[in-house]
């Protein structure tokens, strides 16, 4: 066969490539993401993430979602730019869930017995469902990052109230009182993580009485806002092909 | 020639497996907690525990033990190492393998972070339940904002039974009680799976179609507006509404659900009470101070004053966690781990009664194997050689005094 020969030689032996490639690609890129997404998640978002006595209705709610929303965007430049597939958003968080998940269920609770109602990760699924549906129905970055931004930064509270909700239960303990969270911080010794690390509940937002989580959220929501803008085009600089193109 | 690169490869392949088994099958667990690697000096100067006690040296699993004792927050606290305002009573442990069932400074139960005031004194208690077995070192332990961990004497307690039944049971204020080490665990999973499973299922309603190739094509020739069909326009349209409805109607179950809830609690705890030391009635005076690095030894010049009514000597010098006795004055009788108890390291030239009144100038050798075995010897290393520790005198009724000491050390290697 020489170089100018097709590799197939039939419709059909196209398509069965074209679609092994299309897994190959998917497979590589789950795994790249993956790993690249939690490291940068668990080095920006970190403590937040891991234990329930740091998810707080300022801090978590406002960090989460601005040190989250980068790789989204990111992935969601190169393949809806490139190939009008609108999934960056999700298949970024699936892998970085099921990374996440692994490493919570192995490290934090098989190597070291963290319960895992105290370690286990953050939802990020409502928003990335919504970012991509943004992107797909409007086919503007600008409008992504505007409407979707702010979808990403106020989904995030609402979306893990649920799981997160049943440790805010109060307790009294020993003449204190505390919620669930706080007594698993407590409980569960962690002798390289003083109680004065916990960045939770810090801040000037006493004017809006005990309803701080929506404000925090619609701030969280404005900064993805621009760390959307920011990330969508690192991802499209990474997703040129300028260097195919000279060879 | 193929033969000899054949056997390297060979045993290369035999060695990695080897190497590899070994890393796999051979998993010590980490037991120590880097105590020994903490510069001297910020054991010598910052946190001195005393008059500590492990009430148990092997404890079941569900029951618990407590460590007792008090700290003095020594006053010439090191400039390079912030002052404990913020503070931790911790404890150190690997991991939770006991739960901190509770933990008291001066009686003041202290889940949160402490002002600690220098040259007080205090009592601690920490409360713990045991959760793993095995042999683990349990450590005193305070955090100091922006010094890191201060890690005491530990000592080596047994966890027996079975992880299995342990439970860690809890009364609400809404009057449910829970079993906190399994409580809302089937909820995390269900939200986390079916949130999960959502995400999958957009991934598939785009992944069984021609993906990357297919598209790129169309979209390099200007035809990328027919890859969105009007039904994926439905579809998606159907996933966001529905994200969002759910979203909603779960907030508002939860919040039927769950009618109290409170934020989480956080702040400084001040005002902690310290002990009221007796008024000391000893006075000393460190003359000079060496550490003789061949002979794992310190020796201090000290110049004693006894200004109360009642003969003394000394019995001990503690610094670092590493107690030195005079066994002729002071025995230990608390347990004290072994590693850290040199019952006859103390040497003072002239040890006999002094009187009231008199003043005495005597050579007093601290000498141990702990001087090496717990790097204290490396404070000849550190940025600025000083020593520190405390004295307790003992007069003829058994009163203890507490004096403590703070000089320049020199070093001598011959």
């Amino acid at each position: 066969m020489s170089a100018s020969q097709s590799a197939v030689r039939s419709r059909a032996e196209a398509v069965k490539v074209s679609r092994t490639f299309d897994w190959l690609i998917l497979f590589t890129l789950f795994f790249v993401v993956l790993g690249g997404y939690h490291i940068h998640y668990m080095l920006t978002g970190g403590d937040w993430d891991f234990w329930t006595d740091w998810k707080d209705r300022r801090l978590w709610v406002t960090v989460a979602p601005i040190v989250s929303i980068t790789f989204p965007a990111a992935v969601q430049a190169c393949l809806w730019w490139r190939y009008r597939l609108p999934f960056g958003a999700v298949v970024c968080v699936l892998g970085l869930l099921l990374g996440e998940w692994i490493n919570r269920y192995l490290n934090f609770w098989g190597w070291t017995y963290f319960p895992v109602n105290f370690c286990f990760p953050s939802n990020l699924m409502p928003g990335a469902i919504v970012l991509d549906v943004v992107l797909m129905m409007t086919g503007s970055m600008t409008a992504t990052a505007v409407i979707g931004g702010m979808a990403w930064g106020l989904l995030f509270y609402p979306g893990n109230w649920p799981i997160i909700a049943p440790l805010h239960v109060p307790v009294e303990y020993n003449g204190m009182m505390m919620t669930l969270a706080d007594l698993q911080g407590y409980h569960y010794v962690r002798t390289g993580t003083p109680e004065y690390i916990r960045m939770v509940e810090k801040g000037t937002l006493r004017t809006f009485g005990k309803d701080v989580a929506p404000v925090s959220a619609f701030f969280s929501a404005f900064v993805s806002i621009l760390i959307y803008f920011l990330w969508h085009f690192f991802g499209q600089w990474f997703a040129k092909t300028d260097f195919v193109k000279a060879a | 020639m193929k033969l000899i690169k054949d056997k390297v490869a060979k045993l290369s392949f035999v060695a990695l497996l080897a190497t590899v088994s070994a890393a796999m099958l051979y998993t010590p667990t980490a037991s120590a907690h880097g105590e020994k690697s903490q510069a001297a000096f910020m054991r010598m100067r910052t946190i001195h525990w005393f008059d500590l006690n492990w009430s148990k040296e092997e404890v079941a699993v569900n029951d618990t033990m407590t460590i007792s004792g008090k700290f003095f927050v020594f006053s010439g606290w090191p400039e390079t190492v912030d002052k404990p305002e913020i503070s931790f009573l911790n404890i150190g442990i690997p991991g939770p393998v006991f739960i901190r069932a509770g933990s008291w400074i001066g009686g003041q139960l202290v889940p949160r972070s402490v002002s600690l005031e220098l040259g007080e004194t205090y009592d601690f208690k920490v409360l713990l339940k045991a959760r793993r077995p095995g042999d683990w070192h349990v450590h005193t332990m305070l955090n100091v904002k922006g010094g890191g961990p201060i890690i005491g004497p530990g000592k080596w307690v047994t966890i027996t039974g079975s992880m299995g039944d342990f439970v860690n049971n809890i009364t609400t204020l809404t009057g449910e009680t829970i079993n906190l080490e399994t409580y809302n665990l089937e909820n995390i999973y269900f939200w986390h799976a079916f949130w999960y499973a959502l995400g999958l299922a957009w991934l598939f309603y785009w992944v069984r179609k021609p993906m990357f190739i297919p598209r790129s094509i169309a979209v390099e020739a200007g035809k990328a507006d027919s890859l969105i069909t009007a039904t994926d326009k439905k579809v998606a349209m159907g996933f966001a509404a529905g994200t969002i409805a759910i979203v909603a109607i779960s907030m508002g179950n939860t919040n039927e659900q769950f009618p109290v809830t409170t934020p989480l609690q956080a702040g400084l705890l001040r005002g902690i009470k310290s002990i009221e030391m007796p008024a000391t009635s000893v006075n000393v005076k460190v003359e000079d101070a060496t550490y003789r690095v061949p002979g794992r030894a310190m020796q201090m010049t000290l110049t004693i004053t006894n200004n109360g009514d009642s003969a003394v000597r000394l019995g001990e010098f503690n610094t670092a966690g590493v107690r030195f006795l005079d066994s002729s004055v002071a025995q230990d009788e608390t347990g004290y781990p072994d590693d850290l108890l040199a019952e006859e390291g103390l040497t003072v030239s002239d040890n006999s009664p002094l009187a009231p009144g008199q003043s005495r100038t005597v050579q007093v050798t601290a000498s141990d194997a702990a001087w090496e075995v717990y790097r204290l010897a490396d404070l000849i290393y550190d940025p600025d050689s000083r020593f520190a520790g405390l004295l307790f005198f003992y007069d003829e009724a058994g009163n203890r005094q507490l004096i403590t000491i703070d000089a320049p050390l020199i070093p001598t290697f011959i």
